[in-house]
């Protein structure tokens, strides 16, 4: 187990305060954070790459806070991947285990394996610089797995990867942990790949640490407002009654909406929907009925480049949104009775 | 009417864009009739047989051996001083960083007789003296060519090798060090392969700056023939004593020597890194 205590680094002009943090064996941990957030300060710092101005870092209860990088045994795969030009894909993997004493057919079946879990094998001697994106990242990864590390340390590891890659790389790197079983710590900015890979995760903004928990617990229940506003102001809907309708799918009452859900192990508590997924039409759509909802709205808030309407469908007030353009060009007014649909696929269950 | 797309003419040229264009080309080919022109007149001067004659006479063997040896020794020596300091200016804050940057310019920029001439004044100071007296003696000798050289080309090193490491991403030695480098093994292991083509390219420079340097050495080890006579030294010796011929021949070898050195360079400037 991993525990960060009071940990406070600072870097130029940036300060990392009172960091308190646990990060349980065999766990898939994700940093949260916008740009500037203090995420990679975070992960180099518990990586050594900084000296801490306080606090403690406790792996397995041994205290690792002034140990050298070389000597905590953590595997980091930096953002840029990093990797060697004056070797192949090979050398790259074997770079840690040189010096290590380490008999050369050891290294050679620990390069296969590698090359093997990681679809490296016909990369092997190939020149680093040719490699695309999503092998370059695979190769990082190998690298750092190769000298067995006790924990992986990813910053940003898809985010310079096309979202078809990255969207590979994700179930890969969940199938490796599953396989290896490494605790993993995962910086990223992404909500989506946070969600989808954490069992854990924890907001940081500003160089504090704003809430830790579960994607669902961060998603339903966030902390203070710099969370809601992060993952984008969720709705959360309270659900009392849910009923089969068969095709695998249930419907769920919540405040006044009947709501069409895949079917959940575990029963409907509550309901997430971010603004952004939900389709406002001043006018009724054409095509199925499902998840449309009628409403009227309340308050009408400039965003950015977006506008937020404040709608109230039944018992809840929920918060939709659209492109300023878009909105203009509807001409909705406060007042205004208008249609919401609720896509169906980016709703999160509780 | 057709509704469509005019094909951009890209061929034509942008208004005041040609006497822009003729201007630069013009000093470009100026420059180069100039250089070229001068060798042109050293092969007017001479024929192929005196040069070879020249070539191969004593004085002149003596010359470019020596020559090849001070400034293979001084390379070596500026190198594994520069590198280590290069690295440290290059990768470390310190108080006072901006004076030793300045102090480390100092001998690009001082004329080499200037230079020469601090040296000899050091050797007449007491603790200059013993080192002459008890260590190695530098005043017009061998060792005085080869620590003048050492004076002129270490300032030219650090310059190089600094922007060299400048170049290199922190990051990749971070990397090093959590795969089990220690400081010193990310260095050699991480640091130096990556900075391999610049320190190659920074050998070869200062090394052809070493073997034309004069100013220092003719002012510290003094231009004694066949004893303390490198090849510019024999340029000079040969002209005081209006032997233009063999002065053509050592100016013909200095410029194979350093038309050589560029050559090497621009293959290193575009070679990948070994596997």
């Amino acid at each position: 187990m991993i525990s960060i205590n009071d940990l406070s680094v600072h870097v130029g002009d940036f300060s990392l305060t009172d960091i308190d943090l646990q990060i349980n064996d065999q766990e898939y941990f994700v940093i949260l954070g916008p740009t500037g957030a203090g995420k990679t300060v975070l992960i180099e710092a518990l990586a050594g790459l900084h000296r801490c101005r306080g606090g403690m870092i406790l792996i397995d209860d041994m205290d690792i806070t002034s140990v050298p990088p070389e000597q905590r045994h953590i595997g980091y795969v930096p953002q840029d991947y990093a990797l060697f030009p004056f070797t192949t894909v090979a050398g790259n993997i074997t770079f840690g285990l040189r010096g290590r004493h380490t008999r050369q057919k050891t290294t050679k079946k620990k390069v296969n394996t590698l090359a093997h879990l990681l679809h490296l094998s016909h990369l092997l001697d190939r020149d680093v610089r040719t490699l695309s994106g999503g092998e370059k990242q695979r190769v990082a990864l190998a690298r750092a797995l190769a000298t067995s590390p006790r924990t992986l340390l990813l910053d940003e590891p898809l985010g310079s990867l096309d979202v078809r890659t990255a969207k590979y790389l994700r179930l890969e790197l969940r199938r490796l942990h599953k396989e290896l079983g490494v605790t993993t710590i995962h910086v990223t900015h992404n909500l989506i790949e946070a969600e989808e890979m954490a069992d854990r995760m924890a907001i940081l903004n500003m160089g504090t640490l704003e809430q830790v928990g579960t994607p669902e617990e961060v998603f339903f229940d966030p902390r203070t407002e710099t969370v809601a506003d992060l993952i984008g102001t969720p709705n959360i809907l309270d659900c009392d009654s849910v009923k089969h309708i068969g095709h695998g799918l249930v419907e769920a009452a919540c405040g006044g909406m009947s709501i069409i859900l895949p079917l959940h192990d575990g029963g409907i508590k509550k309901i997430a929907v971010f603004p952004r997924d939900i389709y406002v039409s001043a006018t009724k759509p054409p095509g199925p009925e499902l998840n449309r909802f009628q409403g009227v709205v309340m308050n009408i808030q400039p965003f950015s480049s977006l506008t937020r309407l404040t709608v109230k469908v039944g018992n809840n007030q929920l918060l939709a949104e659209l492109p300023k353009d878009i909105f203009e060009e509807m001409g909705i007014k406060t007042g205004q009775a208008v249609f919401l649909i609720l896509k169906l696929r980016r709703l999160r269950i509780h | 009417m057709t509704i469509g797309f005019e094909k951009p003419q890209s061929t034509k040229k942008i208004k005041g864009e040609k006497p822009f264009q003729a201007a630069l080309m013009g000093a470009l080919v100026l420059l180069t009739l100039l250089f070229a022109g001068i060798i042109v007149s050293l092969v007017a001067y001479t024929d192929l047989d005196t040069l070879i004659s020249t070539i191969v006479s004593p004085e002149i063997i003596y010359a470019i051996k020596l020559s090849l040896f001070t400034a293979t020794v001084s390379t070596t020596f500026a190198m594994l001083a520069a590198i280590p300091a290069a690295y440290a200016i290059s990768h470390f804050q310190f108080p006072g960083k901006s004076v030793v940057d300045t102090i480390l310019d100092l001998p690009i920029v001082i004329s080499p007789i200037a230079l020469g001439a601090a040296l000899l004044v050091f050797f007449n100071t007491p603790a200059g003296a013993a080192i002459e007296s008890k260590l190695i003696r530098f005043v017009f000798e061998v060792p005085g060519i080869i620590l003048a050289q050492f004076m002129v080309i270490t300032a030219l090193a650090v310059r190089l090798l600094k922007s060299t490491f400048d170049g290199i991403d922190p990051r990749y030695e971070q990397v090093g060090r959590t795969l089990g480098c220690t400081k010193l093994a990310a260095f050699y292991k991480v640091t130096l392969p990556l900075a391999r083509n610049g320190l190659i390219a920074a050998a070869i420079l200062t090394w052809a700056r070493a073997i034309g340097e004069f100013g220092a050495t003719v002012t510290l080890a003094g231009a004694t023939k066949q004893k303390t006579e490198t090849l510019p030294i024999a340029i000079f010796l040969n002209l005081a004593t209006a032997d233009i011929e063999k002065a053509v021949a050592v100016i013909f070898i200095l410029i194979a020597i350093a038309v050589l050195a560029l050559i090497l360079l621009r293959r290193i400037s575009s070679m990948r890194y070994p596997r």
